[in-house]
């Protein structure tokens, strides 16, 4: 059993210019777990539900620099009080970042990791692995490098990894925030499977419809505090009102709106279209790819690309983008036809991770960047209009690393409006981000298409698309 | 040239060399080519440790490079061997400034890239304790083997990232260029090795226990073979 027992904590951080600055996330909080439960929990950003993690596997106070009060314990240890590799043995973590979780580079090294650094006989690690790998039906991915596999074997890895030393925890911050569909079932698979042993499942997570009929507790947080606490059963049968007034994201992925062919048409008609022809990309394997004979997507419109695989939607991008330089094909765009990889002149990719497309010092010297003019004045104008649209005229000075991660992505599209480029393309805006987040970013798509640009969202969250998408394009009939 | 680095085995193969022996070979490589000189004994020292990558590479099946490598080097080798011996003057001067610049930094570094290659994070981990290495220079070590592709994939992505800033008219210069690449780079290195850290403590490192290994890492037929080349070179190398 976890006993959470009237825990204060504050972070303390150094800001950039030395200044300490203190944070209070929680305050005399109080949560009981029982033995084999899985417990969600959910809320907002910052509503404290990554700290109760942290304080359940030990990196509060072992990593985190802070001020803790009360004591989190973990059957009869005082989790606060040992060392952290103590907690390791009893408490599994697997992190939101699919990618930054692994200290090996081969996959069959990190999953003995563990149960090397406990110092367990190699036999025994190989054993174990060995049964490990069937149950979870890892072969294919054994002795693999990390950097080739996708987001969901990335995870499943990662799960896998704590299946070897078996703990009787184990925690999970936002797991599925970068994974595609495929990847968010086989996840909900290896949940079933813990949850069939017995182990104690928490989970803190935006994205909840793959959690239904599997929660046995939510918990909506806000401010640090408790909100809601649902059974699984009230948590299954939330309707989309519920979720959106407790301001949380859907239980069930379904469209409100409708999203047919003839919706798509009557937009085509009305707006004219942009027309992908003849586009063919095959991975490095040879055998799959993306081939695209003609594909119209209307103009002056949200157009939402949706299909099962996240690689081949992410490809798709990159290959309209003209990022993608084997891929092959032309646009016809505004009766000219222009080869993809001269797509770059007429094309703005928000990534997925915004952090690799900010660059200078400051949100208005990002700006700038992407104006393609010499003069000083009417790059200024264009800045300013830029960030007036987006509401960010009071970060101007600021440095663009310094920014949350949703005024980030505002940084980024709004060198996409100053750039004056017509095809503003952004590929899973909204992974990671909690309801108020993703109805914002809903709202500023819907502005960029007022100001007549096309904008093509790569996604797979249904909420989005029922927000503000115009129209859904199914990538799924041009792979192979 | 593709320099994405690819640390993985088929098999449970175990890595080429042992990392002790790749770590002495990229030294006397390194020794013989930036020292050596152009004539005599050393010349043909110089011949054999810069073909020992290329023999290497070709090996772990990396064909292309090995054979990009191999031309740039055989080209540099001969010109080593012919002009810079007969020109003089300035002529000299620009035939031994093209060659040293290849033959002088290129080898150990390509070298060092089969190591990458060929050896995972815990066989170097492993080695490192087996030459009672202290810890505190072990771990750093060891992340920097996990940082080197991670920062070649962060690379790519900054690089398609600017590719769309490009503009017609204004153009940064090459310095400004970098600078706005580096900066990216740079943060997301440090975002990825305070997550890094964070996932390798739930996992139990910096148990004050003794860590176990389910690699294999020692000497084979192999390794004695390429320490005795190498050794051998070294040897002659400080004679002549």
């Amino acid at each position: 059993m976890i006993g959470i027992n009237n825990v204060s904590y504050t972070y303390h951080v150094t800001d950039s210019e030395g200044k300490d600055i203190y944070r209070e996330v929680l305050k005399d909080f109080s949560l009981k777990i029982n033995k084999g439960e899985l417990l969600v929990l959910t809320g907002g950003s910052g509503c404290g539900k990554t700290t109760i993690i942290r304080l359940i596997n030990g990196l509060i106070p072992n990593y985190f620099e802070g001020k803790l009060e009360g004591c989190v314990t973990v059957d009869d240890m005082n989790i606060s009080a040992q060392p952290i590799y103590e907690t390791a043995a009893k408490v599994g973590t697997v992190f939101q970042n699919p990618k930054n979780q692994f200290f090996n580079v081969d996959t069959t090294s990190e999953l003995a990791f563990a149960a090397e650094n406990r110092g367990e006989d190699p036999k025994d690690i190989i054993k174990k692995i060995e049964k490990v790998c069937e149950s979870f039906r890892l072969s294919d991915l054994m002795d693999r490098s990390m950097f080739n596999l996708s987001g969901g074997e990335k995870q499943r890895i990662a799960c896998a990894s704590i299946a070897v030393t078996d703990p009787d925890i184990v925690v999970l911050d936002e797991p599925t925030s970068n994974l595609d569909d495929k990847g968010i079932e086989d996840l909900r698979d290896i949940l079933i499977k813990w949850k069939s042993q017995g182990k104690t499942i928490v989970i803190a997570e935006h994205r909840l419809y793959f959690l239904k009929e599997l929660a046995d507790r939510v918990l909506v947080l806000d401010g640090g505090k408790a909100v809601k606490e649902l059974s699984g059963k009230e948590f299954d049968s939330l309707s989309l009102e519920e979720t959106a007034s407790l301001k949380i994201r859907a239980v069930d992925e379904v469209y409100k709106k409708k999203f047919g062919d003839e919706e798509l048409r009557s937009l085509l008609k009305s707006n004219g279209t942009i027309d992908v022809k003849d586009l063919s990309f095959k991975y490095s394997d040879g055998v799959h790819g993306i081939r695209i004979n003609d594909m119209a997507l209307p103009k002056n419109s949200l157009v939402a690309i949706v299909g099962n695989n996240g690689r081949g939607k992410s490809t798709f991008a990159r290959c309209l983008c003209g990022l993608n330089k084997k891929a092959k094909g032309t646009v016809d765009f505004e009766g000219k036809e222009i080869p993809l990889n001269k797509m770059t002149d007429r094309c703005f990719m928000v990534m997925q991770d915004v952090n690799h497309q900010l660059f200078t010092e400051s949100v208005k010297d990002e700006i700038m960047l992407s104006i393609d003019s010499n003069d000083e004045e009417t790059c200024e104008k264009k800045a300013k209009e830029a960030m007036e649209v987006l509401d960010i005229g009071s970060l101007s000075e600021l440095h663009p690393m310094s920014l949350s991660g949703g005024q980030k992505q505002r940084v980024a599209i709004a060198c996409a409006i100053a750039s004056d480029k017509d095809i503003i393309i952004l590929d899973e805006p909204t992974s990671g981000l909690d309801y108020y987040h993703m109805v914002e970013v809903a709202e500023v798509l819907k502005k960029l298409v007022k100001l007549g640009k096309t904008v093509v969202v790569i996604t797979h969250d249904t909420e989005l698309i029922d927000e503000c998408a115009q129209c859904v394009v199914k990538l799924k009939k041009y792979l192979i | 040239m593709d320099f994405s680095i690819q640390t993985f085995k088929t098999g449970g193969e175990r890595a080429l060399l042992d990392p002790r022996t790749s770590i002495l070979a990229i030294v006397v490589i390194g020794a013989i080519m930036m020292g050596g000189k152009l004539s005599g004994v050393e010349y043909v020292l110089r011949v054999i440790s810069c073909m020992i990558p290329a023999v290497l590479l070709f090996v772990i099946k990396k064909y292309k490079t090995a054979t990009v490598y191999f031309l740039f080097m055989a080209v540099t080798m001969i010109l080593e061997g012919t002009a810079v011996q007969i020109t003089s003057g300035s002529l000299n001067l620009v035939f031994v400034i093209i060659s040293g610049v290849v033959s002088r930094f290129i080898p150990q570094f390509m070298m060092a890239y089969c190591f990458l290659s060929y050896t995972t994070v815990s066989e170097f981990i492993v080695s490192m304790e087996k030459m009672h290495a202290p810890s505190f220079i072990t771990i750093p070590m060891s992340v920097m083997f996990r940082f080197f592709p991670t920062i070649s994939e962060e690379g790519r992505c900054v690089m398609e990232a600017m590719k769309m800033r490009k503009t017609s008219k204004k153009k940064p210069s090459l310095t400004q260029k970098l600078e706005y690449e580096l900066v990216p780079v740079m943060m997301q290195s440090v975002r990825i090795s305070d997550e890094l850290s964070q996932a390798a403590m739930t996992k139990g490192l910096g148990l004050d226990r003794k860590r176990t290994h389910i690699c294999k890492v020692g000497f084979r037929l192999i390794d004695y073979v390429m320490i005795i080349v190498l050794l051998t070179c070294l040897a002659l190398f400080i004679i002549y």
